[in-house]
């Protein structure tokens, strides 16, 4: 090999990883200096924001002033009354009641659509199904009617109750519950088991990477939910945290810090178990997309 | 054995009730397994859209509750409300500005981070974090980037020495920068199902084409999109109804503003339902909205069918 196709393939190699870091710096570049910008003085970001430098990102001095502030814990944080850790309480409560519902009802239909004998099946399958159909935010005022005619906005159930079945899991369960041979549960039933024995000894146990994936998805759908608890809860002590930090930006437009703080409570836990399950994300939605 | 004679000998009468009864049993078993489903839909997805229908047609307030029947005259309103169409018009050019250039990168990114190594592997899990991070958040960070004194992008701009921008305030500028950021949270979404389309595609087809002479840009063009086509068709169907219901970034930046350049439909509803309090004009417009997406996804998913068949 010549000495000028060698440096030729070096040269194609540089410029190939400084695209990757481009591309790199591009999507994590914010996220850091939200991260790094809630570990600072409000101060130290704007002063160092021109010329822009190492420290326009990272922070000179270290702080963890805006947490304290937002939790409640440094006088400054309780004269204003702030209290995330009740927004995130919030979140994780809604968030888990209706992980473990849905899982609960979503697994039960789905094993009804995939496996059980049932007259005109396939009609209701069609009624599950043309809810995915219906524009989701649209229908958002429409469900605020539904909800405050049953007198429940401003309460927990708001938050829980429209959620607790998903026609989306509910498909997506179908298609992982099909791969499971028949044959299993047809000799389940013959040795006596009912169709609750079936499901739970033999259909769940076999679609667990499925049921992880939706879970992790369902997850992510509640905790990131925002124009829902948005108008469904107007008492501030049953909001969640992603109206909390809205909320938090419109007062007190000045405060960077605690914004910057907030923030990066309300996404780091999604970000956490994305990265820690990335796997079971990505199938769960490329199922979505390439079955649906 | 007499035992016996006595338990068959209902049986013998009754084999074709008894059939029955065990089924009319096991269906009703079976029912009971999707009937918590079924209950969710009928009141949470069905009956709101039911209510809505007939919110439209009654003066209808949160606070008054049901007042006068007005009949149509919601949507003849509706017809005339200068506001009502500019909002569509914004809807449509966010939608139109954003779902093409969104698959194209998705498309980009996919040929190039397809293989599997690790630091491409870094550079998927970045792209996709902002896919999972809330809306709203990425709305306040970005907000804070494009703010005109003290954001991020302006101080990324005087590296090259451009000098600072206003971005939300700008009208001519809010729509585009909301796209822009919009294209950044969102893009990972299709590059994850473009990359599934990619692996289901036998290599052979590109190898194939390697043996005949062509180079990767040939391969790419009559080889890999044309394979490619269903999986990107269902790209171009979902964004383009997500899109069309954008409402988290232009409540947290905008408000609709400058000049309602941003006042996208859904904005617009939730402007009447709960600041103006008119919940009758708002569901009229959801009613309209409902209709015209369901149409756009009918001609969009007809389209794509017969793309398919062949």
């Amino acid at each position: 090999m010549s000495i000028s196709r060698l440096v030729g393939l070096g040269a194609r190699k540089i410029i190939e990883y400084a695209i990757y870091l481009a591309i790199l710096l591009i999507f994590v570049i914010p996220f850091a200096w939200m991260i790094l910008g809630s570990l600072r003085n409000e101060t130290e970001i704007f002063a160092n924001l021109y010329p822009f430098t190492w420290h326009t990102i990272v922070p000179i001095e270290w702080t963890l002033k805006n947490y304290l502030d937002i939790f409640g814990l440094s006088p400054e944080g309780q004269s204003y009354g702030l209290n995330f850790q009740r927004f995130l309480f919030n979140s994780f409560l809604v968030s888990a009641a209706v992980v473990c519902s849905s899982l609960v009802v979503n697994t039960m239909g789905a094993y009804f659509f995939a496996r059980l004998d049932f007259p005109y099946k396939n009609v209701l399958l069609v009624f599950v199904i043309a809810t995915m159909l219906v524009p989701f935010q649209v229908t958002m005022v429409p469900l605020y009617i539904v909800v405050s005619s049953l007198n429940l906005e401003d309460t927990y159930w708001a938050l829980i109750l429209p959620w607790y079945a998903s026609p989306f899991v509910i498909f997506a369960l179908i298609q992982f519950f099909k791969e499971i041979p028949k044959e299993l549960d047809e000799a389940a039933i013959i040795d006596g088991a009912s169709y609750w024995g079936v499901l739970r000894h033999v259909i769940v146990p076999n679609a667990i990477p499925g049921i992880i994936t939706l879970a992790l998805l369902e997850f992510q759908f509640i905790w990131n939910l925002f124009y829902w608890p948005l108008i469904a809860i107007s008492n501030n002590n049953l909001q969640m945290i992603q109206v909390a930090i809205s909320q938090q930006t419109t007062q007190t437009q000045v405060y960077w810090g605690r914004t910057f703080a907030g923030a990066t409570l309300a996404s780091l836990p999604v970000i956490i178990l994305f990265l820690a399950l990335q796997r079971y994300y990505v199938q769960g939605i490329a199922l979505s997309g390439l079955k649906g | 054995m007499s035992d016996m004679v006595v338990a068959t000998r209902p049986a013998r009468e009754g084999l074709w009730q008894r059939i029955w009864r065990r089924r009319t049993r096991n269906y009703v078993i079976a029912f009971l397994f999707v009937l918590p489903a079924l209950i969710n839909f009928t009141i949470f997805r069905y009956l709101p859209i039911l209510t809505t229908l007939r919110a439209s047609l009654w003066q209808y307030s949160l606070l008054g509750g049901y007042g006068d029947f007005i009949g149509l005259q919601h949507y003849r309103f509706m017809l005339e409300d200068p506001i009502f169409w500019k909002s569509l018009r914004v809807t449509a050019a966010f939608v139109l500005l954003k779902v093409p250039l969104q698959v194209a990168f998705s498309l980009v990114l996919a040929v190039f981070l397809r293989q599997e190594r690790w630091i491409l592997g870094v550079v998927r899990s970045a792209i996709f974090t902002p896919v999972v991070t809330s809306m709203i958040v990425v709305s306040v960070l970005w907000s804070m980037m494009y703010h005109s004194q003290l954001g991020l992008i302006n101080s990324l701009f005087s590296i090259v020495g451009i000098p600072r921008q206003a971005f939300l305030s700008n009208a001519n500028r809010a729509l585009p920068a909301v796209t822009v950021m919009m294209i950044w949270k969102e893009v990972g979404f299709s590059l994850i199902l473009l990359l599934a389309g990619l692996k289901g595609i036998p290599e052979v087809y590109s190898e194939a084409a390697i043996v005949d002479g062509a180079n990767r840009l040939q391969i790419f063009w009559h080889v890999t999109l044309p394979l490619l086509r269903r999986v990107l068709m269902f790209v171009v169907v979902t964004q383009t109804i997500f899109s069309s219901q954008v409402f988290v970034p232009v409540y947290a930046m905008t408000r609709g503003g400058p000049l309602n350049a941003t006042k996208v439909i859904v904005y617009y509803i939730y402007q009447y339902g709960f600041l103006f309090q008119d919940m009758g004009y708002a569901s009229a417009m959801s009613i309209a909205t409902l209709v015209i997406l369901l149409v756009v996804s009918g001609i969009q998913m007809r389209a794509f069918r017969s793309e398919v068949e062949y």
